[in-house]
C-alpha cells in the first residue's frame, strides 16, 4: 500500500469517470444493475439446483424469496461500493490509496455515498435511525387508532399483529440500538483523541447494512400474506410454522441489522482499546466511552445468539427442519432460551450507552465532577456480567424447569444494585451543583426520573409471583416503554441536542427544544402510565380487541399517544430548521472539558490538527485550572498532573 | 448541609411519597382475588409497593429539590464544588438496595413455594383432592378435561370452591398461555409438554379465561370462562354431564355442542348460542348450497376439515382443526343435532 501524505488527502478524489464508465463507478448508477445481477444469480442457482434435483415446482416463491433476501442486499452493497477496496485487494489490482478522500461531506449528496469518515457515518446513522423511528411511530399510531375502541375498526387481525411486530422490530433493531451506535460513532473517536475509527471501511459497510434491514422489515407488509405477525420476539412454533412468508423478512432483517451491530461493536472495541490519545488511561476515559466499551462487549458476545435463533426459525419455516417442531422431536422452549440469551443483554445494549450520555450531560450541566466515577464505570461492568445471568426471567410462566425461577429472580434483583448506584450517583452529582436547564439536561433529568419508574416496575416483574400475574399483559407494555422510551429514547434526545452544535456547527432552537421536551414528557406519561393498571386488571398484550370495560381508558391512551406522536414533529422541525439556518455554534458552548469540545464545531477533517495529550480526568469541574487534555500549543502544563482530589 | 435544607428535602419527600401512596391506595389496582394464590400474590405486590414508594419518594425529592435550589442564574459561569465521591455514601447506597432486593427475593420465593404446593392425592381416591383438570389449548379455543370423571370434557372451566385444583396444561399447535386475572395464576401452554399450575378458588363466581401468549390471528378472541361453584354443585354438574355426553345420539348433540365450545363463536338458536365470530349455524342450509354439498356431508366436513370451504366474509384458519379427533359417536350426534336444528 502506498503511504498517504496529508497533502494527497486534501487533494480530493480522483476525477469522476465520464460516459458509460460512470456505470462502473461505485454509486447509485451501479446499484440497479448490480442488484439485478445478484438477483439473477440467486434465482439462477436456485432454479438450477431445483431442476437438477427434479423438484417441483422449479420456481417456488418462498424459496426464491428467502434466497433473494440474501442475494439482493449483497448486490446493493456491491453496487454502492461497500466491497470495492477489499475486492481490488483480493484480486491483486492496485488499491486506490485515495480512500480517505471520502472523509468529510462537502454537500448533502455525500451522505448518500459510501463514506469512511466516522463523523459522516455518525450523521448517516442518526438520520437513518430517526427515519425509522418516525416510521415505527406511525405504525404505533395506527395501532392506537385501532385500539381506541373495542371491536375491529381499521385493520384486520393479521395486519394488527403485523403492526405491533414491525413497530417493535424497527424501534429496537433500526432505532434504539443503531441510534446509540450513531452517537458513539460520531463522538467516541473525538472523545478519546483519535483521528477516526480503527476500521473506517468496515464502519461504512456496517452503516449500509442498516437501511437494508429496515426496508426489509418495512417491506414485509408488501409480501403475500402480510407482514411477520408473531411479535418482535417471534416465538416458535408460531413463527416457524404458522406465518406467511413475511416472517422470513424478519428472520433475515435481523441478520442484516445484527451483522451491522457486531461490526460496529468490534470497531468500537478495537478503537477504544488501541487508539486512545497519549495519557488517556482507562480511568481517564469519559463514561460514555466506558458505556460504549461495555455495550460493545455485550453486542459481540450476545448478538450471534439471536442470529442463530432466527436462522433456526427460518430453516423450520422454509426448509422444513424440526428445531422447534415437537412432533418431530424439536423443543419449542429452546427457541425462547436462545432468543432471550441475546434479548435480555440487548436490553442493556439499549440502555448502557444512554447511561453514558446521561453521565456526560448531567456532569457538564451541573458544573460538577461525576459523583463516584470509578464506581460508575465498575457498575457498568457489573451490569455486563450480570446481564448474561438473567435471561430466563422472561420465561417464568413459559414452562421451563421450575427450579430455574428462583435463581433467575435473585440475579435479576441483584442487577438493581449497580443500576441503583448509577441513579444515586447522578443525584449526588446534581446536589449542590450550578445546574443549567438546557434541553439536553431536561431530557437527562426526564430520563433519570422515568427510568426510576421503569426500574421499579422491573422489580415487580422480577418477583416471580407478581410476574406470574402480570406477564404478557399491558403491565409489561408499560414497563418496557418506561425503560426504552423514558430511558433509551430520552437519552438519545439528550445526546442529539447535546452534540448537535458539534455535529452541525450550528445551534438548535432552545425554545423549540424545551417545547419538545415538555410535550414528550407529558404525552409519554399520559400514554404509558395507565397501561400499568390495564395490565394488572386483565388486559393481555398484543390484542386488537378487548373487553368493553377497558374502552374509556384505551380511548384516553390513544388520544394521549397522538399528542405524543405530534411532539416528534417539533423535534424534526427543529432539527431541519436549525441544521439549515441555525446560528453558528461555538466550539464549546457547554464549557465541557472532554476532548470533542476542544476542537472546532464541526471538527477538522481528521479531528485533531495536533495530537492531544491527556493529563487529567474528564470531569474536573470546579477544580481551579483543571485540564483534561492539552495540545502542543500549550506545553507549559503538559507534564504536570492536575490534582484530582 | 444546613438543617433548614434537610427539613425542606424531607418535606418534599413526604409530599412525593404521600402522593404516590394515594395513587397506590385510591386506585383499585388489583382485581378482586378469587383464589388463595391470588391473595398471596397480592401480599407480595403490596410488600414491593411499599419499598418502591419509599425509593420513588427519595429520588423524586432529590431531583425536585435540586431543580428548585441549585438552578444556575442566567449567564452565571461558576462551577459547583468539586466533590468526587463519598465512600460512606457509596457503601450505603450499595448495601441498602442489596438488602431490600434480598428481602423481596425471600418473600417471593416463599410465596412461590406455597403457590406451587399441590396436596398429595388422597388414598381414598377422592377426585376432588386434588381435582385434576387437563387444559388443552389450540388456535383459538380452550378445552378442559376432567380425568377423574371419565375424561369428561368441557369448553368452560368449572371448579369446586375451596378445593385445590391441579391444572395440567398443554397445547396442540403453538404456544398459548392460560390466565384468569382473578386467580392471579398464569402458565404457558406449550406443544409437546405438560405444565402444571395450582389454583385453589375461594370465591364463587364466573371469571374470564384469557390467552396471554400471542398465538396467531384469533389471539384476542381466544377466551373462555371459569366458573367457581360449591363442591356439591360441581359434583352434580359433572355427573349430569357424564350422563348426557354418553346418551343416545339424538339427546347428546346439544351437550357435545356446548362441551366443545361451539357456542363461543357461532350463533345457533336451538342451543341458545349467539356469537358472531364464526358463520351463523342457523343458516347452514344456504351455506351448504353455496358450498355445493349435501347438508349432512357439508356439516361433517366443516367440523373435521374447516378450511375445505370457508364461508365468504370469514377468515380461513380461524376455526380450530382439532375437532377431527372427536369420538365418532359424538361427531355423529353433533352432525345430526346441527342438521336437525338448521332453519329450513
Amino acid at each position: 500500500m502506498t503511504a498517504v501524505t496529508h497533502d494527497e488527502v486534501h487533494a480530493g478524489p480522483a476525477p469522476p469517470p465520464t460516459g458509460w464508465r460512470r456505470l462502473l463507478a461505485p454509486g447509485w448508477l451501479r446499484v440497479p444493475w448490480m442488484t439485478a445481477l445478484f438477483f439473477g444469480i440467486g434465482a439462477g442457482i436456485t432454479v438450477l439446483v431445483r431442476w437438477l434435483e427434479g423438484w417441483d415446482p422449479i420456481w417456488k416463491g418462498s424459496v426464491i424469496t428467502t434466497v433473494e433476501l440474501t442475494a439482493v442486499p449483497f448486490g446493493f452493497l456491491a453496487g454502492i461500493g461497500g466491497f470495492d477496496y477489499w475486492m481490488r485487494y483480493a484480486a491483486g489490482s492496485p488499491t486506490r490509496p485515495e480512500d480517505h478522500s471520502g472523509h468529510g461531506a462537502r454537500s448533502w449528496r455525500d451522505y448518500f455515498r459510501i463514506n469512511t469518515d466516522h463523523k459522516v457515518i455518525g450523521i448517516q446513522y442518526l438520520v437513518t435511525t430517526i427515519f425509522f423511528f418516525v416510521a415505527a411511530g406511525l405504525l404505533a399510531m395506527l395501532m392506537r387508532a385501532e385500539l381506541a375502541r373495542p371491536g375491529m375498526q381499521f385493520v384486520d387481525n393479521q395486519t394488527f399483529n403485523g403492526l405491533f411486530s414491525v413497530h417493535a422490530a424497527l424501534m429496537i433493531f433500526l432505532f434504539v440500538i443503531p441510534a446509540f451506535a450513531g452517537i458513539g460513532n460520531y463522538v467516541i473517536p473525538l472523545m478519546i483523541g483519535a483521528p477516526d475509527m480503527a476500521f473506517p471501511r468496515l464502519n461504512a459497510l456496517s452503516f449500509w447494512l442498516l437501511p437494508i434491514a429496515g426496508f426489509m422489515m418495512l417491506g414485509s407488509f408488501l409480501a403475500p400474506g402480510g407482514a411477520f405477525a408473531s411479535g418482535w420476539t417471534g416465538y416458535a412454533p408460531l413463527a416457524s410454522t404458522h406465518q406467511p412468508i413475511g416472517s422470513v423478512f424478519f428472520n433475515m432483517g435481523v441478520q442484516w441489522a445484527g451483522a451491522s451491530s457486531i461490526m460496529t461493536a468490534l470497531n468500537f472495541l478495537v478503537t477504544i482499546i488501541t487508539m486512545r490519545a497519549p495519557g488517556m488511561s482507562f480511568w481517564r476515559m469519559p463514561l460514555l466511552v466506558w458505556a460504549n466499551f461495555t455495550t460493545s462487549l455485550l453486542v459481540v458476545i450476545a448478538t450471534p445468539f439471536i442470529a442463530g435463533s432466527q436462522f433456526f426459525v427460518m430453516f423450520d419455516h422454509v426448509m422444513h427442519t424440526h428445531f422447534f417442531d415437537y412432533q418431530a422431536g424439536g423443543y419449542p422452549l429452546g427457541y425462547q432460551h436462545i432468543f432471550w440469551f441475546y434479548s435480555h443483554p440487548a436490553v442493556y445494549i439499549m440502555m448502557l450507552p444512554g447511561f453514558g450520555i446521561a453521565s456526560e450531560v448531567i456532569s457538564v450541566m451541573s458544573r460538577k465532577p461525576i459523583f463516584g466515577y470509578r464506581l460508575m464505570a465498575l457498575s457498568l461492568l457489573a451490569i455486563l456480567v450480570l446481564g448474561f445471568s438473567v435471561w430466563a426471567h422472561h420465561m417464568f410462566v413459559a414452562g421451563m424447569a421450575p427450579w430455574l425461577r428462583v435463581p433467575m429472580m435473585v440475579t435479576s434483583m441483584v442487577i438493581a444494585v449497580p443500576t441503583g448506584i448509577k441513579v444515586f450517583s447522578w443525584l449526588a452529582t446534581l446536589w449542590d451543583g450550578r445546574i443549567h436547564f438546557d434541553t439536553p439536561m431536561l431530557f437527562a433529568l426526564g430520563f433519570v426520573s422515568m427510568f426510576v419508574i421503569g426500574g421499579l416496575s422491573g422489580i415487580y416483574l422480577a418477583a416471580v409471583p407478581i410476574d406470574i400475574h402480570t406477564s404478557d399483559t399491558y403491565f409489561v407494555v408499560a414497563h418496557i416503554h418506561y425503560v426504552l422510551f423514558g430511558g433509551s429514547l430520552f437519552t438519545i434526545f439528550a445526546g442529539i441536542y447535546f452534540w448537535f452544535p458539534k455535529m452541525t456547527g450550528r445551534m438548535y432552537d432552545e425554545r423549540l427544544g424545551k417545547l419538545h421536551f415538555w410535550l414528550t414528557f407529558i404525552g409519554f406519561n399520559l400514554t404509558f402510565f395507565p397501561m400499568h393498571w390495564l395490565g394488572i386488571q386483565g388486559m393481555p398484550r398484543r390484542v386488537a380487541d378487548y373487553v368493553p370495560r377497558f374502552a374509556d381508558l384505551n380511548m384516553f391512551i390513544s388520544l394521549a399517544s397522538f399528542g405524543l406522536g405530534a411532539s416528534t414533529l417539533v423535534f424534526v422541525y427543529n432539527m431541519v430548521k436549525s441544521w439549515r439556518f441555525g446560528p453558528a455554534a461555538a466550539a464549546n458552548p457547554w464549557r465541557s472539558l472532554t476532548l470533542e469540545w476542544q476542537v472546532s464545531s464541526p471538527p477538522p477533517i481528521f479531528n485533531f490538527d495536533e495530537i492531544p495529550q491527556v493529563v487529567g480526568n474528564p470531569y474536573e469541574y470546579g477544580v481551579p485550572d483543571a485540564r483534561h487534555a492539552v495540545f502542543n500549543g500549550d506545553r507549559q502544563v503538559e507534564l504536570e498532573e492536575v490534582p484530582t482530589r | 448541609m444546613r438543617r433548614g435544607s434537610v427539613a425542606q428535602l424531607v418535606a418534599i419527600g413526604i409530599v412525593c411519597g404521600g402522593g404516590a401512596a394515594l395513587v397506590a391506595i385510591l386506585i383499585p389496582w388489583l382485581p378482586d382475588p378469587a383464589s388463595r394464590q391470588a391473595g398471596r400474590i397480592d401480599f407480595v405486590f403490596w410488600f414491593v409497593t411499599v419499598i418502591c414508594i419509599a425509593i420513588f419518594a427519595l429520588v423524586a425529592a432529590v431531583i425536585i429539590y435540586s431543580v428548585l435550589k441549585f438552578r444556575a442564574q442566567p449567564g452565571e459561569d461558576m462551577d459547583g464544588p468539586p466533590i468526587h465521591g463519598n465512600t460512606g455514601l457509596e457503601i450505603v447506597w450499595t448495601a441498602v438496595p442489596a438488602a431490600l432486593v434480598t428481602a423481596i427475593s425471600i418473600v417471593s420465593a416463599i410465596v412461590l413455594a406455597k403457590n406451587d404446593h399441590i396436596p398429595k392425592a388422597s388414598a381414598a381416591g377422592d377426585p376432588l383432592h386434588p381435582l385434576v383438570v387437563e387444559v388443552t389449548a389450540q388456535q383459538f379455543a380452550w378445552s378442559f378435561k376432567y380425568t377423574g370423571f371419565g375424561d369428561l370434557t368441557s369448553a368452560t372451566l368449572k371448579l369446586p370452591l375451596n378445593k385445590p385444583v391441579k391444572l395440567r396444561i398443554t397445547s396442540l399447535d403453538v404456544n398459548h398461555s392460560f390466565w384468569v386475572p382473578e386467580f392471579g395464576q398464569k402458565q404457558d401452554a406449550v406443544p409437546g409438554s405438560w405444565n402444571n399450575l395450582v389454583i385453589t378458588p375461594d370465591k364463587n363466581g364466573t371469571y374470564p379465561v384469557i390467552c396471554t401468549e400471542l398465538c396467531g390471528l384469533g389471539h384476542a378472541l381466544m377466551r373462555s370462562r371459569a366458573e367457581v361453584m360449591p363442591a356439591q354443585k360441581f359434583l352434580s354438574w359433572a355427573k349430569g354431564q357424564q350422563k348426557k355426553l354418553g346418551g343416545p345420539a339424538g339427546s347428546s348433540g346439544k351437550a357435545v355442542f356446548t362441551a366443545n365450545g361451539c357456542d363461543s363463536c357461532h350463533t345457533f338458536t336451538p342451543a341458545g348460542a349467539n356469537k358472531k365470530i364464526g358463520p351463523d349455524l342457523d343458516n347452514l342450509r344456504q351455506e351448504a348450497q353455496r358450498a355445493g354439498q349435501p347438508l349432512e356431508q357439508f356439516i361433517r366436513t366443516s367440523i373435521v376439515d374447516p378450511n375445505a370451504y370457508v364461508e365468504p366474509g370469514f377468515t380461513k384458519g380461524l376455526m380450530p382443526t382439532s375437532f377431527s379427533s372427536l369420538p365418532k359417536a359424538q361427531l355423529d350426534a353433533l352432525v345430526s343435532y346441527l342438521a336437525g336444528g338448521a332453519k329450513k
